[in-house]
């Protein structure tokens, strides 16, 4: 019970969410709350539903029961579009950019969605100085610039990683949701990313899953345990280390005891 | 029996007749596509080339089985020549999503290339097969009188159907075929030649509609726009039975023949836009078609 | 600054030529000019939806028959409808119907989309032919009255002289291409060209998917409703075969192919080829789909970028012999 931002308001609330592949059900009674201003973590082995909470509660799947609050109001099953200019956004475990596009032109997406430019027909995107500047301060803050031209299939994956992070991030979300931002990362990289997320997450909602464990632990203000897609544990850091019930369940697979 | 029953009953054998050489055709079509996942729009075209290359053999040997045998070799020949050296050619570039489109339009530029040859070698003018001496004449039952040819298509396609069966369903190869319609990329990974069963089952797709064009060329005449109208019943096939499924195909084929045959008597006009009609919604809300499982 | 420059570099020349093109060429060759120009604005119409927004239309053709049929129809039933507003109406039937279908075809991409697409131009056949007393069916309508254009200021021109006609119809046509090119680089043609790579992070960022689809769909239809119109007036009739035929999808699409995917300009060079290649053939028309289909064929496997890849490997070539050229020119001036 160290969590010092316990007082202030829930911005995520999830309540009793289940969700059925088929007949196969793979969440099961998912209640969470998720304070303003912390970074959460979910944690749990793979197949634990982990993905799957993130796409029933950003409207890729509606979920089968249950209610997800966003600033407290009901948006279960709405559309990614929709819970996104809320000020709900996410990142993507595998990358998920335009290919086809420059690194600049990739964020510009995200500049304009940010700007609220949506149906604008009658300007020549090119020449909308302020748009280009913008997306060039976030290219530079998030250290892309010398990428700025390149396609963004043609990025090395650590770069790659990052336009992805930049995409969720510079539509300015109130809460993001991270999956995995550094997987398959090497530990210099992982490094740098950790860095980049403290930095683009100031003053924002964080909910992340991570597979490594010095992540979770350098980031993360709470932890929820997820496994066989049920909520085993949820608490502060501390918590969730001496936690029995996670020890038994989770070691063997990962040393959460050995993170420190 | 009375008139009615009898104009009925004759329309219903009609409709069975075009469904069966329509489930031929559109049976090859679904699993080229379930396989390959390629919309191949040249495929009636390989139907009506059979019937035009039918008709030649007819014309220089006098026989019609010669012609029934082999026409449909040819066209299968013709069939993987295509596969093998075109569309394989076209997975080499690795164009990612963009692939459907270029195998969608090689499939457009050899059905327009078979339609403009087939002007050129025999002209646009139709061209009558005779129906073979032996099924010549007209089978009485009981007051009615129905072509015995039209009782041969009926025929021969149950056995192809069967033979086909007998084939995906029982033997090896046929497990390899279901096995790579459902999932190509896990078959080969099992260590199945999949490029090997991709060209057999083109092979196998293209003998059909050869065998179905050769048999039709009697009863529809040879003309160049035979293909057109396989080709928009063959989609219509493939849209409601499902992309790939052979089922769903026989079914469909069934109603659209009957449909066919009967639209003609009380709905005259209407029948294409309640047929496409009916593909629209099922494509908007059922994109899987009525029999499709695949996710 | 030097990007617009190569820009001008191609559409000069080509103004100018229009321009000109009375002045220079017989009456023969000015409707070949101007039915070119008719089918590239219909391939870039195409053009838009495939290569801007990843969506393959086999109906095309439904589109450009409305604009057609709605300004037949108004020349037909409105007493004394002056040309611009018939044309327009040819194009807001076109759009009308892209908006009453895009419900259906926003969910669809890939094979569902033009196979959809197909089955809507089919049903647009049938129910074209299941009217033939208002719409001619195979025999068209045709002999129509062309009203002449009014412009304030200047008075009437005579629509009927064809070199009036001509300079309308390429006026009508190149604004119309130039809206759309211009369409691509707003904003909003930045969502198009997103939504082609991947609709699913363009939802996650906030744009309405279905909606944008939609939008592209009918400023697509749009300008193919425009084409149409201009054909029909151009060719003063208008039959089913002629709008809605076998072909009639497939020739801008094959266009859009020889002249190469992913350019704006792609499908003129595409549909200028085409011509050129019937108009080589003229002596064996029979032939000249043939040649035709097989030139197509080659494109797709051994230059699957259309021509327009052969341009950027010369212009490749010319700014390595620019740079040479300037690099030497520099050492020149230092040494």
């Amino acid at each position: 019970m160290a969590d010092s931002r316990k007082r202030q308001s829930s911005i995520l609330e999830i309540d009793g969410l289940n969700h059925y592949f088929g007949e196969r059900q793979v969440l099961f009674d998912i209640g969470l709350q998720i304070q303003e201003g912390t970074r959460h973590a979910i944690i749990g082995p793979n197949g634990a539903g982990k993905t799957t909470l993130f796409n029933t509660i950003t409207g890729k799947f509606k979920p089968t029961g249950g209610a997800v609050l966003f600033k407290g109001k009901e948006v279960t099953g709405f559309k990614p579009d929709k819970l996104s200019r809320r000020g709900l956004g996410r990142s993507f475990q595998i990358n998920s950019t335009f290919a086809n596009l420059t690194t600049f032109q990739n964020l510009r997406m995200a500049i304009l969605a940010k700007e609220n430019i949506r149906f604008n027909f009658f300007r020549n995107l090119d020449k909308m100085h302020r748009i280009t500047a913008e997306t060039d301060a976030f290219l530079t803050r998030v250290g892309l610039m010398a990428e700025r031209n390149q396609p963004a299939n043609l990025l090395s994956y650590g770069k790659h990683r990052c336009l992805e992070l930049s995409l969720a991030m510079a539509i300015d979300p109130d809460l993001v949701l991270l999956d995995e931002p550094a997987a398959g990362m090497s530990r210099e990289e992982t490094h740098q990313m950790v860095k980049l997320i403290r930095d683009l997450t100031r003053d924002k909602t964080v909910v992340i899953i991570e597979h490594d464990m010095d992540v979770v632990f350098s980031l993360a203000d709470r932890i929820t345990v997820l496994h066989h897609g049920e909520i085993l544990a949820t608490g502060s850091p501390e918590e969730i280390r001496t936690n029995q019930a996670v020890k038994s369940a989770y070691l063997g697979e990962t040393e959460v005891g050995d993170v420190a | 029996m009375d008139s009615m029953t009898i104009m009925m009953i004759t329309q219903g054998i009609h409709g069975l007749a075009y469904g069966m050489l329509l489930f031929l055709v559109a049976s090859g079509f679904t699993l080229i596509f379930g396989m390959m996942g390629i919309l191949n729009i040249a495929h009636a075209s390989f139907f009506m080339l059979a019937a035009y290359v039918g008709f030649q053999v007819i014309q220089w040997s006098g026989s019609f089985w010669l012609a029934l045998i082999v026409a449909p070799i040819v066209i299968t020949v013709v069939g993987i020549v295509m596969e093998r050296v075109m569309l394989r050619r076209l997975r080499k570039f690795k164009l990612g999503k963009a692939a459907v489109l270029f195998e969608l339009m090689l499939t457009v530029g050899v059905m327009v290339c078979i339609e403009e040859a087939v002007k050129n070698l025999w002209g646009t003018d139709p061209q009558i097969v005779n129906v073979p001496a032996l099924l010549g004449g007209l089978l009485r039952y009981q007051g009615m009188q129905y072509p015995i040819y039209r009782m041969f298509i009926i025929v021969l396609s149950c056995a192809i159907l069967l033979l086909l069966g007998l084939v995906l369903y029982k033997t090896r190869l046929g497990n390899f075929v279901r096995a790579a319609v459902q999932d190509a990329e896990m078959t080969g990974a099992l260590g199945v030649n999949v490029p090997l069963v991709f060209s057999f089952v083109f092979g196998l797709g293209t003998w059909l509609a050869g065998v179905a064009g050769v048999a039709a060329a009697p009863m529809l005449t040879v003309f160049p726009g035979l293909a057109n109208q396989m080709m928009l019943d063959s989609f219509i096939v493939v849209a409601l039975g499902g992309f790939g499924s052979l089922l769903g195909a026989f079914v469909i084929s069934m109603l659209l023949g009957e449909l066919t045959a009967f639209g003609i008597q009380f709905l005259p006009g209407y029948s294409t836009i309640i047929l496409f009609g009916f593909m629209v919604l099922v494509l908007t809300f059922r994109p899987l078609g009525l029999f499709g499982e695949r996710e | 600054m030097k990007r617009n420059m190569r820009g001008w570099l191609i559409w000069i020349p080509m103004i100018g030529a229009l321009a000109i093109a009375p002045q220079v060429l017989g009456a023969f060759e000015i409707t070949i000019v101007l039915g070119m120009a008719i089918f590239a604005l219909f391939s870039i119409s195409l053009n838009l939806l495939l290569s801007f927004a990843g969506l393959l239309s086999f109906g095309h053709a439904m589109f450009f028959a409305a604009g057609a049929y709605g300004t037949v129809f108004a020349l037909e039933y409105i007493q004394g409808v002056p040309l611009l507003p018939a044309v327009l109406i040819g194009a807001l039937s076109a759009a009308f119907l892209a908006l009453a279908l895009s419900p259906l075809l926003v969910r669809a991409s890939g094979h569902t989309f033009a196979m959809l697409t197909m089955a809507f131009s089919q049903i647009m056949y049938a129910i074209v032919m299941k009217y033939s007393t208002i719409t001619g069916g195979n025999d068209g309508i045709s002999g129509f009255p062309i009203p002449a254009l009014g412009i304030p200021g200047i008075g009437d021109i005579d629509m009927t002289m064809e070199r009036n006609f001509y300079y309308a119809a390429i006026t009508i046509l190149g604004i119309s291409a130039w809206v759309m090119w211009f369409f691509t680089r707003t904003p909003f043609g930045s969502i198009m060209i997103s939504m082609r790579d991947n609709p699913e992070r363009v939802a996650y960022l906030g744009f309405n998917v279905s909606i944008s689809k939609a939008v592209v769909l009918v400023v697509s239809a749009w300008f193919a409703g425009v084409a149409g119109s201009v054909y029909a007036l151009f060719q003063n009739m208008v039959s089913v075969d002629g709008v809605l035929g076998p072909m009639s999808s497939f020739t801008p699409l094959i266009n859009c192919f020889i002249g190469g995917l992913g350019t704006f300009i792609g499908p003129v060079f595409g549909t200028g080829i085409g011509t050129m290649l019937t108009e080589l053939m003229s002596a064996h028309p029979e032939q000249a789909q043939l040649v035709f289909s097989f030139v197509l064929i080659l494109l797709v496997l051994f230059l699957p970028g259309g021509v327009m890849t052969l341009y950027w490997k010369v212009a490749a070539k010319w700014m390595v012999l620019q740079n040479r050229i300037q690099s030497a020119f520099l050492k020149g001036n230092h040494g």
